[in-house]
């Protein structure tokens, strides 16, 4: 929506950390679909909901009986739902509107990330990633709980069956696995221990397609980009991988058989690795080759354009953004707190990112004054051009032909009520999302009503004293009058001042400036709370309590 | 043509017909509005007057100090809201129309709740000046509000912070509204300039108008947000794509020199552009064409506001202290 107006000279990945959120000891982050909502897990097993437009909280969910700390926290497509997985062992999953358990699930290992199905709009079925297990699908509706194959065995024949149960089995011990679903949430992507990626049909648990990488370095996270077109690996060498997904986003499944059916003379594993090949192409390889530094928590932009990653050396909080052609365009340098989470708005130019100290970073672009804002004809140029005056350009225009040009356009047909589809296009339409949770306005204390008599009287006071009294005065204003329909007549009429001279005008154009400048950069919200506490807000400090 | 004359059996008002609708075979024919009711309870000029998004809603606004909120379906008062120190000016509903926001020359802000108890849940100060103007932005989280202190200011529901200052301009700020994803802001002052801020950042994003005289008076999004409905008090109103910054369509035949008289679109059936006068009468426009489809009388002061009914094709107006009421108007089936 903003796209006409906005300076197109400005880039679109954050710069400066604007604002920090504080609740308890924070450990992950996620967004809603549309950015509005960031739910964040604390240490000591709540949850918090930020609306994101207003930076304050929307709401808080605790389940009593979870005390742990909170490894993941994963939205449902239109936002009803909330998964949850805890140092503990346990998944839950909430209703995000009325703040109730919906199921709760406990798996024999610690879930390090739990992530709900992306293509279902109530989902019950979501995919964890424990400790020293391979990763798992829950059904929270059946309480079945399903193990992914992590590798292809040599020899098919032998092949396991797999395992239904609703506590399964410890398997051997190995390094753990990333595992994703993608856009649609029909397949599952896995990288295990080799560095291979393994697509499955987690429906019949098999492995469809399989996709090695140079290195073999095992595979710490997986995470696809939002549309779907693009899948980042993050491995053990230090080397964070980009493939192109060259699936089709609809009939994966079909699309993968046929696939499969077109191969003939080959067998096995290497079949697997040809389908595999036209699934998943190596796009780009990303990696810090002064330090080469281990990544924390890469994932894309909302819009895939930038790929983003945190470093995961201890006392350093700093954030690498590359494009995708390959080019490191900016590291971000935060506090001297280690950063274990990560998240890129899904639609602004604004990265979340969390610190060992349990604080929630907000990091967005620089404002730069864009002064063709400031009058209708005014544009910016990027290098000087030669004026060229028109001929009659100093001409005196009759009144008349002024009004002319007012009407070039009048005919054009002007539709004032279609919306255009936006970035959520994907969206089925049918489906109500929740978007936002209400806004419900916390009620002022007795105490607050009657510090505003008070108030009242200071600005009453500070009126009289002021220039503004001086010109309520010019413009037939008795703020004190007592005259009911006095007030109203004269209150009604809005005249203006005299005109002023250019220099006035110049100085009033000025006024915008200082005053957008001071209050954009609020770097911090102790900063943001002193400027608050400057204005007549005096009452305000008991509105920070919630309940 | 449609037929004039009596709309009512009480014969208070006239709907006459003007322009040029009904004589093209291809253009629906223009239905017009008759007065229905006459909501008399507030003892001074009502500034404002805004259907709930429910459409089950009234609420109006006066210089009496006091709000009343109206029966939508039958017109009838369900409460009064007593609480401001001084005359209101402007009203807003929250989307989902449980809320709504009072602007007073009291410097503050009132939420009130529209379900019983009908209580003030929230008193917003900050301002040092009259407040004339206020808004809800769509997903009703955040407030935006213009004063006679030349500021905007941001303020958001839940804890009543204000979250955001803008010193916008030189002169009281007349009108702000937010656009339909709440991105963008546009304000217009008497300073003679509308312009668009950037909801989020608080920046100047365009300069719309940008002349000493005449102020401009009122400005607000189209449903769509694509577009910019601008008043100035040399009696026009001008349609203007913000995003080229040109004026597509300009609306002229009423008055308005002097007060701040908001305008409405009109969406239910047929596209119209609908204005209060300070001629006492109630204005309609074609969208397209511009022509005068109507000029609904019955008000015996300047009609300071407008507001159209989200659902029904029904209007609502308010009268100036002379009148000191709100009258309905219903479209012919």
């Amino acid at each position: 929506m903003n796209a006409p107006i906005i300076d197109p000279l400005q880039g679109d990945f954050p710069e400066v950390i604007e604002e920090y959120l504080e609740h308890g000891v924070i450990k992950c982050v996620a967004f809603n679909h549309r950015g509005s909502l960031l739910a964040a897990g604390c240490a000591d097993g709540g949850c918090v909901i930020w609306d994101f437009e207003t930076r304050g909280i929307a709401k808080e969910i605790r389940d009593n009986d979870c005390s742990a700390a909170i490894t993941s926290v994963s939205w449902s497509k239109y936002g009803h739902r909330l998964l949850v997985s805890a140092a503990d062992k346990s998944l839950t999953l909430w209703d995000v509107s009325t703040g109730e358990k919906i199921a709760r699930t406990i798996l024999q290992q610690t879930p390090l990330q739990a992530r709900l199905n992306p293509g279902l709009s109530s989902p019950s079925l979501c995919l964890a990633c424990p400790l020293s297990s391979a990763p798992m699908i829950v059904d929270f509706d059946i309480d079945c709980t399903t193990l992914l194959p992590v590798s292809v065995p040599e020899m098919p024949d032998v092949l396991a069956p797999p395992q239904r149960s609703k506590c399964p089995e410890s398997n051997p011990p190995f390094s753990p696995a990333a595992a994703c679903f993608n856009k649609c949430g029909d397949l599952v992507y896995i990288g295990n221990s080799k560095g291979e990626i393994l697509i499955v049909d987690y429906k019949s648990v098999r492995v469809l397609a399989l996709v090695s990488a140079s290195g073999a370095a095992p595979v710490k996270n997986i995470v696809f980009s939002r549309n779907g077109q693009y899948l980042l690996t993050n491995s053990h060498d230090r080397t964070i991988r980009i493939y192109e997904n060259l699936l089709p986003a609809k009939n994966v499944l079909k699309s993968l058989e046929d696939l499969g059916k077109n191969i003939d003379g080959l067998d096995g594993i290497e079949k697997m690795k040809t389908v595999g090949s036209k699934c998943l192409t190596l796009f780009r390889e990303f990696q810090d080759s002064v330090t080469k530094m281990h990544w924390k928590a890469p994932c894309f932009s909302g819009d895939g354009e930038w790929v983003v990653g945190g470093s995961a050396c201890k006392g350093e909080h700093k954030i690498y953004i590359w494009d995708r052609a390959g080019h490191l365009v900016k590291i971000l340098e935060g506090p001297k707190e280690a950063l274990i989470d990560l998240a890129w708005h899904p639609v602004h130019p604004i990265i979340v990112s969390v610190s060992l100290a349990g604080l929630v970073y907000i990091w967005a672009k620089d404002y730069t004054e864009n002064w063709s804002a400031f009058a209708p004809d005014f544009k910016e140029l990027e290098e000087n051009e030669e004026y060229v005056e028109r001929e009659d350009e100093f001409d005196l225009i009759p009144e008349t032909e002024k009004v002319k040009v007012l009407d070039v356009n009048e005919d054009e047909e002007v539709d004032i009520d279609t919306v255009e589809k936006d970035a959520f296009s994907d969206s089925d339409m049918s489906v109500e999302e929740l978007r936002y949770l209400p806004a419900e306005p916390i009620p002022d204390t007795n105490d607050q009503q009657d510090n505003l008599v008070e108030s009242i009287k200071l600005i009453e006071g500070q009126i009289s004293a002021s220039p503004a009294s001086e010109e309520a005065g010019q413009n037939g204003h008795h703020a004190s009058s007592p005259q009911a329909e006095e007030m109203g007549e004269t209150r009604g009429k809005r005249k203006r001042k005299p005109s002023e001279k250019a220099m006035e005008l110049q100085a009033e154009k000025a006024k915008p400036l200082k005053g957008s400048g001071k209050t954009v950069r609020a770097k911090n919200r102790a900063a943001f709370d002193q400027e608050t506490d400057d204005s007549i807000n005096g009452g305000d400090d008991d509105d920070d309590a919630y309940y | 043509m449609p037929s004039g004359g009596n709309g009512t059996s009480n014969g208070v008002a006239n709907a006459n017909s003007t322009g040029n609708a009904g004589t093209s075979g291809n253009v629906p024919i223009y239905k017009p509005y008759r007065h229905l009711k006459t909501l008399e309870g507030h003892t001074a000029a009502i500034s404002c007057v805004k259907f709930s998004n429910d459409g089950n809603l009234l609420a109006s606004a006066s210089v009496d100090k006091t709000m009343i909120l109206w029966s939508a379906t039958n017109y009838s008062l369900i409460h009064r809201y007593e609480g401001h120190s001084s005359g209101i000016s402007d009203l807003a509903w929250s989307s989902d129309s449980h809320y709504t926001c009072s602007a007073s020359d009291d410097c503050t802000l009132r939420i009130w709740d529209a379900r019983s108890p009908y209580e003030c849940l929230k008193v917003l100060r900050g301002h040092t000046n009259f407040v004339f103007c206020v808004n809800f932005n769509p997903p009703s989280n955040l407030i935006v509000s213009g004063s006679f202190d030349e500021t905007i200011r941001i303020w958001e529901v839940k804890t009543g912070k204000c979250v955001r200052m803008i010193k916008a301009h030189s002169m009281p700020i007349s009108s702000v509204h937010f656009n339909r994803d709440g991105s963008l802001i546009v304000s217009a002052s008497h300073d003679g300039s509308c312009k668009i801020w950037d909801a989020k950042e608080g920046t100047c994003l365009k300069t719309l108008i940008d002349d000493k005289s005449p102020a401009v008076s009122f400005a607000k999004f189209s449903p769509n947000g694509k577009f910019i409905l601008v008043a100035t008090l040399d009696s026009t109103l001008k349609l203007s794509n913000y995003a080229t910054g040109k004026f597509l369509k300009v609306y002229t035949g009423h008055t308005n020199k002097v007060f701040c008289i908001t305008s409405a679109f009109s969406v239910t059936n047929g596209k119209y552009i609908v204005s209060g006068s300070e001629d006492n009468c109630v204005y309609l426009w074609d969208l397209q064409a511009r022509n005068i489809l109507q000029r609904l009388e019955g008000h015996t002061d300047a009609v300071i506001s407008v507001s159209c009914h989200p659902v029904q094709n029904e209007i609502s107006s308010s009268g100036n202290h002379l009148d000191k009421t709100i009258r309905i108007w219903k479209q012919d089936a």
